[in-house]
């Protein structure tokens, strides 16, 4: 268990400015998603880590050691990455022996590590077959087993599930945190999925225009976020004019209540719509004074109400927050 | 096809096909029939067509004493213009995929001048180089570099298309992250995943160096196209059977290839993007 941290990283490539004084710092064991839109700097982070890129300044630190400039194959780190990268012309096993051949590991103890990971992954069958015999699921888990089997001091994944099926993905989603937590990898972890990101992070640092918008545990990031943009990117958010000053108020489904009695709560509306979700429904609501549609999330035996309903609303206390205009 | 079918009908390209076939098989079979068939032209007839063909003659090159000197020269050159186009266009080609991804219209496009530049212009540079590298051009070897150049045409657009059917940028990285040198990338991971370009690329070098006869007569290299055009003013009949037995020797190469190609562990090699659907 190794921590790693990034200090003032700034990169461009010719005028774009890909990262702006990153400052990051992973604990021991400790699983941080880099979450963002395309473009925000997320990968060009985890690539500095990696070694792919050197960036134009700041230092890159792993433990104690500074290895900004280390080249790639020199750092301890394991990669899984986004698009399938295992090699076509290696099996399975030799795939995942590769990174233990090139540190020269002996023959017994290489094969042991093979077989142990490959149960880890669940594959111990497959060692065998060759990459294209395999569906894209599996391909992910081999390149995953192939990225642990060197003991990395670091576990970069980027954006590892993004090419995967929706089933598939959340699997090993949660595969992916038990393997971590197992193995206690200092892991960081790219992706643009907010579900992804929240299901498996003990912190998610938000990035926008390669700079670090929040960092925190995704309670913090979801419930408490920083920054507008955190509130937009994470989660979904209704946005309503400040009826009591300048700016809007941004305000999550869950975090506003709705009665079927027009005169209950501040803000009356029409229902316009209504989408059952199984446990929750969302109940669209057309707010009178504003003139703007809220979506409103209810427990899904809590309300009976239908399109064309009047109803009331109102932000939950203590909720939501104010962008300055 | 469409436009040949609405103009001759139906049977349109069978016709295209026929004559296109005629055109280039009529002048080999009446090649061939010079070499083997032991009648003058003035007293064939349909009657003669299966009469005094003998295969014996093609042995008769095979005596000549420059035949084993000019075709040895020619695979020695072959060979080396095979190595030096392979030693030269793999990391070539990988250096401009990966840096600088921008040049590759302008790589592609000096590869395809030395087809658009005929080989006598290559030749009359040579000429005046000439008396400033004797040293050089009094090597049978120095048609190496000469005929790596007149290969690039095919040989880059082969291991260019390897390179676009590969993910070269993720393999490379995920090779460098598993703590591999560029040599142990290089012939770990990409020159396996490069097989098929490689082998396309050797096989119309290989190509190219035993066919190539312009440059070889003006530098006086005994290869084996010089040998072959002036052993059949010599010998005419048994010259062109030895043109016969070279251009079935090239089918043979190009049959090899293809066969190569198809093998079950070259497809097994390839990353299907349909096998990646089964999740």
């Amino acid at each position: 268990m190794t921590s790693i941290s990034f200090r003032g990283i700034r990169k461009t490539f010719g005028s774009t400015v890909a990262l702006e004084a990153l400052d990051l710092e992973l604990q021991p064991g400790e699983l941080v998603s880099l979450l963002g839109p395309s473009g925000c700097g997320k990968t060009t982070a985890l690539r500095i880590a990696a070694g792919f890129e050197i960036p134009d300044n700041g230092i890159v630190s792993l433990g104690d050691n500074d290895i900004t400039r280390t080249s790639a194959h020199r750092r301890n780190m394991g990669m899984v990455f986004q698009s399938y990268s295992l090699f076509p012309n290696l099996t399975v096993a030799q795939n995942v022996e590769f990174g233990l051949r090139n540190r020269k590991v002996e023959k017994v103890k290489r094969n042991s590590r093979v077989g142990e990971m490959l149960e880890l992954v669940q594959l111990s069958d497959l060692g065998k077959r060759y990459p294209h015999q395999l569906s894209g699921g599996q391909q992910q888990r081999v390149a995953l087993a192939r990225a642990l089997a060197v003991q990395p001091e670091v576990l970069l994944l980027d954006e590892p599930l993004s090419a995967l099926d929706a089933k598939v993905r959340a699997t090993l989603r949660d595969e992916i945190r038990r393997i971590q937590t197992e193995l206690k990898t200092t892991t960081l972890f790219v992706t643009h999925d907010q579900d992804e990101a929240l299901a498996i992070s003990d912190r998610i640092g938000v990035m926008s225009n390669g700079r670090l918008e929040q960092l925190g545990t995704p309670e913090d990031v979801y419930l408490r976020p920083a920054s507008p943009f955190v509130a937009r990117f994470v989660g979904s958010i209704n946005e309503l004019p400040n009826v009591n000053g300048s700016g809007q108020i941004l305000v999550r489904p869950e975090d506003v209540t709705i009665s079927v009695d027009e005169n209950e709560l501040t803000m009356r509306g029409t229902v316009t719509r209504v989408t059952f979700q199984g446990p929750v429904k969302i109940i669209s609501v057309r707010v009178d004074v504003v003139d703007q549609l809220i979506n409103v999330h209810a427990a899904s035996g809590s309300v009976h109400t239908e399109v064309g309903d009047r109803v009331s609303v109102a932000v939950a206390p203590g909720r939501g927050i104010i962008e300055a205009a | 096809m469409a436009v040949v079918k609405n103009l001759l009908g139906k049977s349109g390209p069978k016709i295209v096909i026929l004559v296109t076939s005629i055109f280039f098989l009529l002048p080999l079979l009446a090649m061939t029939r010079f070499a083997f068939q032991n009648i003058g032209v003035f007293d064939l007839s349909w009657s003669k067509a299966f009469d005094k063909w003998t295969f014996g003659i093609v042995t008769k090159p095979f005596e000549d004493q420059y035949f084993t000197d000019s075709l040895y020269l020619s695979f020695k050159i072959a060979i080396g213009t095979a190595a030096l186009t392979l030693g030269l266009l793999i990391p070539t080609a990988i250096w401009v995929h990966l840096r600088v991804p921008k040049a590759r219209v302008l790589v592609e496009f000096m590869t395809v001048l030395p087809y658009v530049i005929p080989a006598i212009a290559l030749v009359a540079g040579i000429v005046v180089i000439k008396p400033h590298a004797r040293w050089f051009l009094n090597s049978d070897l120095s048609l190496i570099p000469f005929y790596t150049v007149l290969a690039l045409p095919f040989t880059y657009r082969a291991i260019d298309s390897g390179l676009r059917a590969i993910e070269l940028r993720t393999l490379v990285d995920a090779s460098r992250n598993l703590g591999a040198g560029w040599m142990r990338t290089m012939s770990k991971v990409i020159v396996p995943n490069l097989r098929s370009a490689i082998i396309s690329a050797t096989f119309l070098t290989v190509a190219v160096a035993l066919g190539e006869f312009t440059i070889a007569n003006v530098l006086l290299k005994q290869t084996f196209p010089p040998f072959i055009n002036e052993y059949r003013m010599r010998e005419p009949r048994a010259g062109y059977a030895l043109a016969v037995l070279s251009l079935l020797f090239t089918i043979f190469i190009f049959g090899l290839l293809s066969v190569a190609l198809r093998s079950p562990s070259t497809k097994s090699h390839q990353n299907s993007p349909k096998s990646r659907e089964l999740s």
